[in-house]
């Protein structure tokens, strides 16, 4: 179970709106109690894909339109905020602009530093022509093969 | 006083649920070492089948990359951190919008 608590669904909804038609990404903020994973704030973090991050061999011909990238430093940096407020970094976000809200081949391909199995939660949240649509959770399982959904409230 | 490495928390079930262990001063790669021999599981996460790191698998001496430093030769000395630290890319795929 994922439960957002606050202004969280908020916040998230408003960054992928803000950087929309790019794709937003951030981390989650909060606390992982057995299988509860309670987020309690945001990190929006810049999106700093380029061609030289490609995973593939074609990602020179696609843009922060349909790719991110979150930076380890961005990450630190994130984890020192959470450390200071006796939180842990317990998922990330990202933003599909104008596609669906379950991830690509390519979200699960750039996930593999993510331990599988754990309850470190992927949301993805659609956006269709500049709104804020749908917001999904995900868990990634099966030694990083899959993602499955999870439950959000 | 140690070093302290951190762990993110996605991968601290591979370290006994530890946020952060703490093992003698020494060279990235000597501390990474003995990281690994006291968790395999963890070890496994964070290298690839030819010992490489993982390409999306870094790690941090202070607030430095170890690639942009000594790489596993960088030296970490008593009271410094070494953070590791998952980067995360992805994106909807091209022709499925």
């Amino acid at each position: 179970m994922i439960i957002l608590t606050g202004d969280v669904y908020h916040a998230i909804a408003q960054h992928a709106e803000e950087i929309y038609p790019n794709e937003c990404v951030g981390l989650l903020l909060g606390r992982i109690t057995g299988m509860r994973t309670e987020v309690e704030d945001v990190f929006p973090a810049p999106n700093r894909w380029t061609a030289e991050v490609g995973l593939t061999p074609t990602d020179a011909d696609h843009s922060q339109r349909d790719r991110f990238y979150l930076d380890p430093r961005d990450y630190l940096r994130a984890d020192r905020v959470a450390n200071a407020r006796g939180l842990d970094v317990v998922g990330c976000y990202h933003s599909h602009p104008d596609h669906l809200a379950v991830p690509s081949p390519r979200d699960l391909m750039g996930a593999q530093a993510i331990g599988s199995g754990s309850r470190f939660v992927f949301l993805i949240q659609s956006v269709h022509r500049g709104r804020a649509a749908e917001l999904t959770a995900w868990l990634l399982v099966d030694d990083g093969a899959r993602f499955v959904a999870e439950e959000m409230r | 006083m140690p070093v302290t490495v951190t762990i993110p928390t996605a991968l601290r079930q591979y370290a006994g649920g530890h946020a952060s262990i703490t093992l003698p001063a020494g060279s990235a790669g000597q501390i990474l070492a003995t990281l690994r021999e006291q968790y395999p599981q963890l070890g496994k996460q964070l290298y690839n089948d030819q010992g490489a790191l993982r390409s999306f698998v870094n790690v941090y001496v202070g607030d430095e990359d170890i690639r942009h430093l000594q790489g596993v030769e960088t030296p970490v000395a008593d009271g410094e951190t070494v953070s590791i630290i998952p980067a995360i890319a992805g994106g909807v795929l091209d022709g499925a919008r």
